[in-house]
């Protein structure tokens, strides 16, 4: 059975990188409450600049965290200087995140040239798990998005910081009255989601290269990982909304023609929002 | 014409609104009269020259090849005083990669720019939705990229007395090395690719050819352009037991297509064998997710001939930094022997510049000799296989001639009406 | 600026806007009928090219009125009318193929219309009784734009798939008398007078009662619902009407444009409609329609004259308009004319 595993195991690859790669979205769309069309144009952001230190002779694992806070610093100011004034008006928000997105996408272009380019895999080579292959850096990259998810968790709900969140989550004004000083919060989560998109972007860059479109491609698939999974359940959700959206496509592609399986999972998203609209792990409605 | 309230506003303040309504209201006006056509089908002004190249869009990785190689040529041409004593004026439209703004950029050229002809459009869905309006405007387009050939009369942009094709169609690129594939690699054929029309119809006629060869098609499948996730077809080509993976997926979905084929442990075990991946893509791809796999085209940067070493220097000279591609070539060829049916026809008007079009030789292109077939407007190409080498660095060592026809007389089209001539 | 005060200054706006609303809507009418003169009269003054695609220019006005419909009345963004205007397209191409004569063309405009329209309705219906709202319907639209994309793009045997489809100019006759669309000039007046029509049908629309419920519901839903309206039926009525006017403009787009492909249904073209009524003012008809018509002519001059930078500054001039002028040009334009007549 070596398809069999091989389909386990891309399956599961495949939804361990649409969850790293969706993550962002989540933070901002679960706790900010901002639906970011600039996403995709962070993800790309963060592939090219990866590709541009490592132009300049920095060693990949080095270019990954400064692609991080490269994009982190840059969705901080783009929240700073525009997005907070917005958070009352969701659609307000959204417009602007799709006009970052148009300004970033065109200034990548305008700086880096419209080629593809080829990030070198770190980790060449393959590795055999239970009969099925893969690359060794696809599992490094499954490892921290794993790590990455596991950090998330334990940030909301082992610590001080994720008790506020939560507390902010479910009422704005006594978290005010608590002393958090929501702001600033609110520019933490826009930044870190920002931070993760770089960093996502900048992971995922040698398995995809990096091309000025690459951002839109994601796009899409990110926000059904954040339908299906639900506001808020932001660790289960979002593992729980790859799964649907990346294991569902290569599932039902096997079977039947890959735009088919394609529709069947989008229909799929938007069922399950019809019956669970807070999400496939959410039991109380969040408002 | 619009319900006003039965009541009505004041006098006074009817004309006040209707005064500054009517400088709100006309201030699209100065984009409507903007921009004056010049130049035009006759006299000595310029010969202008709509160029539709994506410029933005998923195919924006091609475009500048695609425009570099247009304007080389037109530089080239210019230097020498242009043609009939005219210069060329280009003027460019972006077709967002959208066969949509296709049409609507074509029209705009042919009625507001008054251009003389036409080149470009990169896929055939460009080409076809660019068909219509170059045909009521009577006008010619040059078309540069490889194709499927001219086997169906449904679509505008095949068959057409107004387009010529400067690129190869897949009796060209393909028919003449599935031989050497098939007796080195296996007889298993496994052909997956973009779902539109030149991958299904180039696999249409690879199927029939292979059948003719002893060659076995052992799956087919097609991808919607803009997957990101290759897993459930790469699967089909495992189960499939595949020898030779015949591969017309394009763009930057090509670039995910073959990451995952190298991480899915399948590459090892089968040859790629990709006849839309050149130079630029192949770059996106990266060493390790292209090395030891086919490509056929007409034109590689890696031809090593006199023609095609002055060409790279010129072109490294004018676009430093541009990764030229055949499509490129096949553009700068277009124009030169757009330039050559000019002055033998001593006129840019299109019947006349069709006839001068036909049948014309071109001895310089970097690839080597390019006959006009006057009866389809088929170009006839040198054709060329080469293999990706290992660990390549850069356009200049990626890819290594393994075999080469000089010119290749391509299949006959099956139009209705042969030769093409405007009715 | 914070958030208590914007919230104020929200409330103190609206209630100004509903004190004077029979005015604004005058300045509204007045300022429409004044674009409508300078298109009639564009064909006497402009070139063959502007003859061609102004009629397309506004049809993409029609279709962002459809979005102000549910957006600025019903408070519900989508960015799903990419996909109704395609559905329109598509069903007059298929079947004015298909089926000969005048009745191939009527029959593939009311398809279109009535498809659009069931699926609008149908998923609508479906999701807002589950009070499906906000930024998840605003996500449910953009799964719509998405599927009808791939659909487009699978179903080639129908559609023509990624290569699209050709439709040529159709005649709109019943028993020998009608127009028929082949001539530019009569094609430009015929959408021209598609555009008034709607603009007018809308701007009735939204002074009658169905339209100042769906304000209401706006507004505040749960308040709409405590007075024993059903939100959900009303919420529906109005994401199908809009689907039904995207589909029609669809259709006629279709034969004017000669050509559709998938590409209508993607996400940059169905949130191009949403920055068209964003930049223009959602809360008015005539601010998606002029916003539409602008953004498209100062998209194409920018998209000649400087191919490889427009995208960019159409980036920088929506955030400048979407931070400047919330009401988006038109609105504020209209608001501005208001007060000057309210000082005098």
């Amino acid at each position: 059975m070596d398809s069999f595993s091989q389909v386990i195991l891309d399956g599961a690859t495949g939804t361990l990188i649409l969850a790293l790669v969706a993550l962002g979205l989540a933070v901002i769309f679960g706790l900010g409450g901002v639906l970011n069309l600039g996403h995709g144009a962070m993800l790309t952001l963060g592939a090219y600049v990866t590709w541009a230190c490592q132009m300049h002779g920095v060693p990949f694992i080095a270019c990954v965290p400064i692609a991080a806070v490269v994009v982190g610093v840059i969705g901080l100011l783009f929240e700073l200087a525009v997005v907070r004034h917005f958070y009352d008006r969701p659609f307000e928000t959204l417009l602007i995140t799709y006009a970052f997105y148009l300004i970033a996408t065109q200034v990548i272009q305008i700086v880096w040239g419209r080629a593809v380019h080829n990030i070198p895999n770190p980790l060449p080579g393959n590795v055999t798990i239970a009969g099925a292959s893969t690359r060794v850096y696809t599992i490094v990259v499954c490892g921290v998005c794993i790590a990455l998810l596991s950090l998330t968790w334990l940030v909301m709900y082992r610590t001080s910081v994720g008790t506020r969140l939560r507390a902010m989550l479910q009422n704005r004004e006594m978290a005010s009255l608590l002393g958090i000083d929501a702001s600033r919060t609110y520019s933490a989560i826009f930044a870190t989601g920002a931070a993760l998109a770089g960093l996502a972007g900048a992971l995922i860059s040698p398995l995809f290269s990096a091309s000025p479109d690459m951002g839109s491609l994601w796009l899409v698939r990110s926000f059904f990982v954040v339908i299906a999974g639900g506001l808020g359940a932001l660790v289960g959700g979002t593992l729980l909304g790859s799964a649907v959206i990346s294991g569902g496509t290569d599932v039902f592609s096997l079977f039947t023609s890959q735009v088919f399986a394609q529709t069947v999972v989008f229909a799929l998203a938007i069922l399950i929002l019809r019956v669970r609209p807070e999400g496939l792990l959410r039991k109380v409605p969040a408002r | 014409m619009t319900s006003l309230d039965p009541a009505g506003p004041s006098r006074r303040s009817f004309l006040k609104t209707a005064a500054l309504a009517g400088v709100v209201a006309a201030a699209p006006l100065p984009l409507l009269s903007a921009c004056g056509a010049s130049g035009g089908g006759s006299g000595s002004g310029p010969i202008r020259i709509g160029v539709l190249t994506p410029l933005s869009g998923p195919w924006t990785i091609f475009g500048k090849a695609h425009l570099a190689g247009f304007q080389l040529a037109t530089d080239q041409i210019n230097a020498k005083g242009g043609t009939l004593g005219r210069k060329w004026e280009l003027v460019v439209a972006d077709s967002k990669t959208d066969s949509t703004v296709v049409t609507q950029q074509a029209n705009r050229l042919a009625k507001q720019e008054n251009v003389d002809f036409f080149a470009g459009t990169f896929t055939s869905a460009e080409r076809n939705a660019a068909a219509p309006v170059v045909t009521a405007a009577d006008k010619l387009l040059l078309y540069p990229t490889f194709y499927e050939g001219q086997n169906q009369d449904f679509y505008p942009g095949v068959c057409n007395p107004n387009i010529f094709m400067f690129g190869s169609e897949p009796s060209g690129q393909v028919y003449p090395f599935l031989e050497y594939m098939l007796n080195k690699h296996g007889k298993r054929f496994f052909l997956a690719g973009s779902d539109y029309v030149w991958p299904r119809e180039t696999n249409r006629l690879v199927k029939a050819k292979l059948a003719e060869l002893g060659g076995e098609v052992v799956g087919e499948a097609y991808a919607p352009i803009g997957t990101a996730q290759f897993g459930g077809l790469i699967e089909k080509i495992r189960n499939a037991d595949t020898d030779v993976l015949f591969l017309s997926v394009v763009g930057s979905d090509s670039v995910a297509m073959r990451q995952q084929l190298l991480s899915s442990g399948l590459k090892d075990s089968l040859t790629v064998w990709s006849v839309g991946n050149e130079e630029s893509s192949t770059s996106g791809i990266g060493p390790a997710a292209s090395a030891g796999d086919y490509a056929s085209f007409d034109y590689f940067w890696a031809l090593d001939n006199p023609k095609n070493v002055e060409f790279k220097r010129a072109m490294t000279k004018k676009f430093p930094g541009t990764i030229m591609n055949n499509v490129g070539v096949d553009m700068y060829n277009a124009a030169h022997m757009a330039a050559l049916a000019i002055e033998k026809a001593g006129s840019v008007e299109t019947a006349k510049m069709r006839a001068g079009l036909e049948d014309l030789v071109f001895e310089d292109a970097p690839q080597g000799k390019v006959t006009m077939r006057a009866e389809d407007h088929q170009a006839a190409l040198p054709s060329f296989l080469a293999k990706v080498r290992e660990g390549w660095t850069g356009v200049d060592d990626m890819f290594e001639i393994v075999q080469s026809v000089d010119q290749v007389v391509p299949s006959d089209s099956t139009c209705a009406k042969l030769p093409l001539r405007r009715p | 600026m914070s958030f208590k005060v914007e919230v104020s200054h929200e409330t103190a706006s609206r209630k100004v806007v509903r004190a004077r609303r029979p005015r604004r809507g005058n300045t509204e009418d007045l300022l429409a009928t004044v674009l409508f003169a300078v298109l009639f009269a564009v064909p006497s003054v402009g070139d063959s090219y502007q003859v061609f695609i102004l009629p397309q220019y506004m049809l993409f006005g029609v279709l962002a009125m459809s979005l102000c419909l549910v957006w600025g009345l019903g408070g519900i963004l989508s960015f799903g009318q990419g996909a109704f205007f395609l559905i329109g397209a598509y069903a007059l191409g298929i079947l004015s193929t298909r089926v000969s004569g005048s009745l191939g063309v009527w029959l593939g405009i009311a398809v279109g219309i009535a498809l659009s329209a069931a699926v609008a309705g149908a998923l609508a219906y479906f999701l807002f009784r589950a009070r499906v709202r906000g930024s998840y319907f605003v996500l449910v639209t953009l799964a719509i734009s998405t599927i009808g994309g791939v659909i487009a793009t699978s179903a080639s045997d129908l559609t023509g798939g990624f290569n699209g489809m050709f439709i040529s100019r159709v005649q709109l006759t019943v028993s020998g008398w009608g127009v028929d669309l082949a001539s530019d000039s009569t094609s430009y007046y015929f959408v021209l007078a598609l555009t008034i029509g709607v603009y007018v049908m809308l701007r009735w629309l939204s002074r009658s009662a169905f339209g100042r419920v769906l304000v209401g519901i706006r507004e505040n839903e749960e308040r709409a619902e405590a007075l024993g309206y059903d939100v959900a039926l009303r919420k529906t009525l109005a994401f199908s009407l809009s689907a039904a006017i995207a589909a029609m403009a669809g259709a006629i787009y279709g034969t004017e444009a000669g050509f559709v492909s998938p590409s209508l249904a993607d996400v940059v073209f169905s949130t191009s409609i949403v920055l068209w009524v964003a930049i223009g003012g959602r809360d008015f008809f005539l601010g998606g329609l002029v916003g539409a018509l602008a953004i498209s002519l100062v998209s194409e001059k920018l998209n000649s004259a400087i191919p490889e930078y427009w995208q960019l500054l159409l980036g920088v001039l929506f955030l400048a308009v979407v931070i400047g002028f919330r009401r988006g040009i038109v609105g504020s334009a209209i608001l501005a004319i208001d007060r000057v007549g309210d000082r005098r």
